[in-house]
């Protein structure tokens, strides 16, 4: 064990802080409050092509899809410094960490070679057809259906909380192929098939973020179902394990604490509360960062990932909670027409918790996998 | 960064395991508020595990390891100061360590052969004799002494204070973490058993919930601990000694409420953990001390 980053790791932390100081516009703060904004979206394919084309999108996947099979470190800190900057990839953030290596694990050879080289150049957009109204946490009670007719797929149903569905050029779709809990399919669907209809719903998060999604007789072939029938659980499994230390939330959560510390300080308010506070805030930062780290480090290795993922998660949730309450407190100006960025980071730090699964199903999976204590009677 | 033990770890966790294994459990007719480990001591001693931090292959990481899985023994030994602090103190400077800090008592001053004096923003170092210091009665789980002020003071520059104390702050990580696992651990084991309402009080999500997020904060405590024991960063000393004082802040009160009045015994070992924890809470200005210490560290200040 040791924790001094190696002279490649370090390399290429230069390399993508270089990309960026020469390819985010001047005003890129101000682009970045929404994230999944028309303007971002616009902003994010053509940034994201030009990341493709300095081999900094997608350089930890196989040589075979135009990475350079470069690991989980590598992945990390270049979404690291994606994310400390604002996340000039929007939602293809997505596609990078676990819908392509998704399809590759579990795609067919027809889905693979028509959606990963777009994903690899960086030109689409996906969006995850996961939560329902009815079907949240309890996501095994989803109701959306893709029934068999002839060799299509007919699909009724709703998908809602539903974010970068307004731009996305496909969805990864969960729905049920047959009753119970084994009956759930993933379905591969283009989002300009006819009777899908996207509303967006205004939120506390930002512009275009989150949508309700609508299925009417949606019709696809059965060549949109990625591996089999009923194999969602597997599939969803090792894609929601990707995501749960997907995000380097506690990157920019640092940045913005500094940042609002370096204004009370000029402006002479960093005083002896906001000092503790602060102080704690960062701390909480340093615990996700080597949190993350540490579960990183086992995917580089090749070491199953075990309930430490939980943890991280949600260390996480509690540093970005920690400096985003610093804010509210001491720089509340941020709410209220004051640094955009703070403001960005404020809306993405409250849903830390919530998007990708609320965080209290971390907590259970904790208490019985790492801590061992008896499961909830069900 | 890589987080995989070296065969040298490895083989320092192996030996650890197996002397800690024969301290694992309060003997069972205890009853008191601190369980002296002079027979640890002594193991440790012979086996020179004090001296692990000046073995190449080890260093302090290799320290701040040992620190941490034997601060989860029920049994109070002075180890972290030992294995941490003494390494960088030019001179001799015989073991056992103590820190007194503006003349309070301290832990393990009665038996202590060498002094660190805090006042202020000054450390001086101080020799002592069983005549100059004497056992305080506490409910600390750690033998408490006081120094009576005498002896030979030697003061440490500037430059040396600030590494003695950037030291003493990994030490109260490492040490913080082991106890605060060791408790969580002490806590799981009850939940498990103790049964109301027809099933183990493990169970009920309501505690649930709060183990996992004590189990996540220790964790936390964890990294940075043995973070800061390897980077040898003063900024990163800072972070792991107020992240440790701030966990165990919630821990020790979380875990007392899942035992309930059986974690009010001194029958059931739970404070053994608990009341070092709690001892360690004030230790270098408490939170507030290493906040500042933070923001000067890391914002600058």
């Amino acid at each position: 064990m040791h924790f001094a980053w190696d002279p490649d790791q370090q390399t290429f932390r230069s390399t993508v802080r270089a990309f960026l100081s020469a390819n985010l516009p001047s005003d890129w703060e101000s682009l970045a409050h929404g994230p999944a904004s028309e303007a971002q979206s616009a902003f994010s394919k053509r940034f994201c092509g030009k990341l493709a084309e300095a081999g900094l999108l997608v350089p930890h996947w196989p040589k075979r899809w135009g990475g350079r099979d470069a690991g989980a470190w590598t992945a990390f800190i270049l979404a690291e410094e994606m994310w400390e900057a604002g996340e000039p990839r929007g939602g293809q953030y997505m596609n990078v960490n676990w819908i392509g290596p998704t399809l590759m694990r579990f795609g067919s050879e027809e889905q693979q070679a028509r959606y990963i080289p777009p994903m690899a150049r960086g030109e689409t957009i996906w969006c995850q057809g996961f939560s329902e109204p009815e079907a949240g946490s309890d996501l095994a009670s989803l109701r959306t259906r893709a029934e068999k007719h002839g060799s299509s797929y007919r699909i009724n149903g709703q998908k809602i909380w539903t974010s970068y569905a307004q731009h996305a050029d496909t969805c990864f779709l969960l729905a049920r192929t047959t009753p119970g809990r084994d009956g759930i399919s993933v379905l591969l669907v283009p989002m300009d098939t006819p009777g899908i209809i996207v509303r967006e719903i205004p939120s506390l998060i930002g512009e275009g973020d989150i949508h309700e999604v609508f299925w009417d007789n949606v019709e696809v072939p059965g060549s949109a179902l990625l591996g089999a029938e009923g194999q969602a659980w597997e599939i969803a499994r090792g894609a929601l394990s990707l995501e749960r230390v997907g995000i380097p939330r506690f990157a920019l959560a640092a940045k913005m604490l500094h940042r609002a510390v370096s204004m009370l300080e000029r402006s002479g308010r960093f005083g002896h509360g906001a000092i503790e506070q602060a102080a704690k805030a960062r701390a909480a930062c340093e615990a996700a960062r080597f949190y993350s780290y540490s579960i990183i480090d086992q995917r580089e290795h090749g070491i199953a990932t075990g309930p430490e993922a939980s943890a991280a998660r949600f260390a996480t949730v509690m540093a970005e909670r920690a400096v985003h309450e610093f804010v509210v407190e001491h720089v509340p100006e941020a709410l209220s027409g004051g640094e955009a960025m703070l403001l960005a980071h404020h809306q993405r730090a409250i849903v830390a918790g919530i998007a990708s699964g609320a965080a209290e199903i971390q907590l259970n999976l904790i208490a019985t996998d790492l801590l061992k204590l008896p499961r909830e009677p069900r | 960064m890589d987080f995989r033990l070296t065969a040298d770890q490895s083989a320092l966790q192996e030996a650890i395991d197996k002397l800690a294994a024969q301290f694992e459990a309060k003997p069972t007719e205890f009853r008191g508020f601190a369980l002296r480990g002079d027979e640890l001591d002594k193991e440790l001693t012979d086996g020179q595990y004090f001296d692990i931090a000046q073995v190449p292959e080890l260093g302090a990481l290799g320290a701040a390891m040992a620190v941490e899985r034997l601060a989860r023994l029920p049994y109070a030994t002075e180890i972290a100061l030992s294995m941490l602090v003494r390494p960088q103190l030019a001179g001799e400077w015989p073991r056992p360590l103590a820190m007194v800090e503006n003349g309070r008592p301290g832990r393990f001053v009665a038996a202590a052969s060498t002094i660190l004096v805090i006042e202020g923003e000054g450390i001086s170092l101080v020799r002592t004799d069983a005549s100059d210091v004497e056992p305080v009665e506490s409910l600390f789980a750690y033998p408490m002494g006081r120094w009576k002020g005498r002896g030979e003071r030697t003061p440490l520059s500037g430059e040396r204070s600030a590494n003695v104390r950037k030291w003493l702050r990994i030490a109260l990580a490492a040490e913080a973490s082991g106890l605060s696992q060791a408790a969580l651990a002490s806590a799981v084991d009850h939940l498990t058993q103790r049964k109301q309402f027809g099933r183990p009080l493990g169970t009920f999500q309501a505690l649930r919930h709060r183990m996992a997020e004590c189990a996540v904060l220790a964790g936390g405590v964890r990294w940075l601990a043995l973070k800061a024991a390897d980077t040898a960063d003063p900024g990163d000393a800072a972070l792991a000694a107020l992240h440790a004082q701030e966990g165990a802040t919630r821990i020790v009160y979380d875990v007392h409420q899942m035992l309930g009045a059986m974690g009010m015994t001194l029958e059931h070992p739970l404070h053994l953990w608990t009341y070092r924890l709690k001892a360690l809470l004030s230790e270098l200005g408490g939170r507030g001390g290493q906040a500042l210490a933070v923001a000067e560290q890391c914002f600058g200040r």
